[in-house]
């Protein structure tokens, strides 16, 4: 990879409430939080040039967003504007296209931004539940929401390694801690134990309800330039250090090992490179957290524990706040609120930032985004993985 | 009971798999030059293909597999399950090499293990559309 390390920065962030916001459209709570991103960096709307619509699937979704846009709301002289998205690698997939257009000349200021409307419509009965593009399996046979064919992970993981219920119960208990030490989080105020864990409805055995994300409406997003015009913006600069990607939809029919890791070795190789940094050198990591068994798998994975070690590895609380290795301190997907990548990503900023408040991790100097996503069909499942390391200015 | 689920969404490319099902025949996209299987349609990964899937056909394949993984759903995430909970949906690890998702029934959900040898069975939903569910295989049968 040439020249993607201190070369770009993220110099505003913004994300509306999250939870239920049944009073506004995706697309509006999307344009508010590209409006506190913008102003966050010290900019004015007519200073973007370029504007990214991070959508869960790339060019798709509502008709809507084909005839209207957030740039147009917002008022943004956006001379580029275009959609991406791979499920929940799309905050990094923007990041990873705006920089091209920086490159190039052709773009100053690029706005990043993401909306949602996903805890309303799944309170309306939709949400959630699928019933159809064509080539989508499994609908017909009860493979009707993410759980039921992610669950196979759970599954897996327990077969081979004997990972138990409880153990994964503790990646929930931990990220809960954390999103008690953020006020922004859905769950603030409302810690669990294990055992809360182990006594909440299986939705899909092995499964617990503590054990799957939230959805959540409401807006992220962020403000990318060169390193060159951060100076110049109102925030401490967090710098980009390293990129990488890996996909595994070609063996999913075949490789088995592929139902207990992710795509993250070609990914963490290529990031870890550019940036020239070991894993011990990450202060705080925003792993990608469906459910628990992704953040399990990153943990071994990436090689915080030896692979199948995980469970023994978030049971000793190594995650949680006080621990070996701080992950999804803002709560994650499965305790703050779901916008895929951009949870994640925007809390990365926050730390590096200095401004986590009672869940700031001391001295946080380099911060780890993963994202995971894909649309294979099922039961081939997210394939995708996208690994982002970023440094604070 | 008129069918209150989920109707196929069905890809061009995997038409004659959901047609060999109404004829209760369980077929796999099968190399013609090397003999490999693969599920869902896709080139052949061994060696050159000739164009547009030339050098693959789909075959009858054995209908039989081993759990590899499962989930017993006990949320109706459509209505027209609600009567069906908990159900079990598997990942199948069929004898040809390929991995298929699909519900198992014929059988208690507390039953289901990992290894558990299973077979397809036909179940007619409408007059256009046949679903493949798997079921323990009888004993002796394999
Ligand atoms: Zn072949």
């Amino acid at each position: 990879m040439a020249a993607f390390r201190d070369r770009f920065a993220i110099v505003g962030i913004g994300r509306t409430k999250v939870g239920h916001l049944p009073n506004y459209s995706a697309r509006l709570l999307q344009a508010e939080a590209a409006r506190l991103a913008i102003e966050d960096a010290g900019l004015k709307p007519q200073d973007i040039d370029g504007a990214v619509n991070v959508k869960g699937e790339g060019g798709g979704g509502p008709s809507g967003g084909w005839t209207d846009a957030f740039p147009r709301v917002l008022g943004l002289p956006a001379n580029v504007y275009f959609h991406v998205g791979r499920g929940g690698a799309s905050a990094v997939l923007g990041l990873a296209t705006a920089v091209k257009f920086l490159e190039l000349g052709i773009c100053k200021y690029m706005v990043i931004a993401f909306g949602s409307d996903g805890l309303t419509r799944h309170r309306q009965g939709g949400g959630q539940e699928e019933t159809g593009r064509p080539g989508l399996w499994g609908a017909p046979l009860g493979d009707l929401a993410a759980v039921s064919h992610h669950s196979f992970f759970a599954s897996r993981h327990m077969h081979e390694y004997g990972t138990t219920s409880r153990q994964l119960g503790a990646i929930s208990v931990s990220e809960r801690r954390w999103a008690c030490g953020n006020p922004d989080a859905y769950m603030y105020g409302r810690p669990i134990t294990i055992e809360d864990h182990q006594n909440s409805p299986y939705v899909a055995y092995p499964y617990h309800l503590l054990d799957i994300c939230l959805v959540s409406d409401g807006g992220s997003a962020f403000v990318l330039t060169t390193a060159e015009r951060a100076k110049d913006c109102a925030q401490r600069p967090v710098y980009t250090m390293g990129l990488g990607y890996g996909d595994v939809m070609a063996k999913l029919w075949w490789d088995k090992a592929n139902y207990t890791q992710l795509a993250v070795a070609p990914a963490k190789a290529t990031a870890f490179k550019e940036a020239g940094i070991e894993l011990k050198d990450v202060d705080v990591a925003q792993l990608y957290d469906c459910f628990t068994s992704e953040v399990l798998f990153q943990l071994e994975d990436y090689g915080w524990c030896p692979k199948g070690e995980g469970g023994h590895f978030v049971e000793a609380w190594n995650i949680a706040p006080g621990g070996t290795i701080p992950v999804n301190t803002g709560g994650g997907l499965i305790a703050s609120h779901h916008h895929g990548d951009f949870t994640g990503f925007l809390e990365a900023v926050t730390q590096l930032r200095g401004e986590g408040g009672a869940r700031q991790v001391k001295d946080a100097e380099i911060a780890m985004v993963t994202g995971h996503g894909g649309e294979v069909i099922r039961p081939g499942m997210c394939s995708h993985h996208a690994c982002l390391l970023l440094r604070r200015g | 009971m008129a069918w209150n689920k989920p109707l196929p969404q069905i890809d061009r490319d995997m038409e004659p798999f959901w047609d060999a099902l109404k004829r209760h025949e369980f077929v796999l996209f099968r190399c013609q030059e090397c003999g490999a299987w693969y599920w869902p349609a896709a080139f052949c990964r061994n060696h050159p293909n000739k164009p547009l899937f030339g050098s693959l056909a789909w075959e009858k394949a054995s209908g039989k597999g081993k759990i590899f993984a499962f989930n017993i759903h006990y949320r109706a995430f459509h209505p027209g399950f609600a009567n069906d909970i908990p159900y079990v949906y598997a990942l199948i690890d069929l004898d040809e090499g390929p991995m298929f998702g699909t519900r198992i029934t014929g059988c208690d959900p507390k039953e289901v293990h990992i290894g558990l040898p299973v077979e397809v069975v036909y179940e007619d939903i409408t007059d256009k559309y046949t679903l493949p569910y798997f079921q323990p295989s009888k004993v002796g049968a394999r």
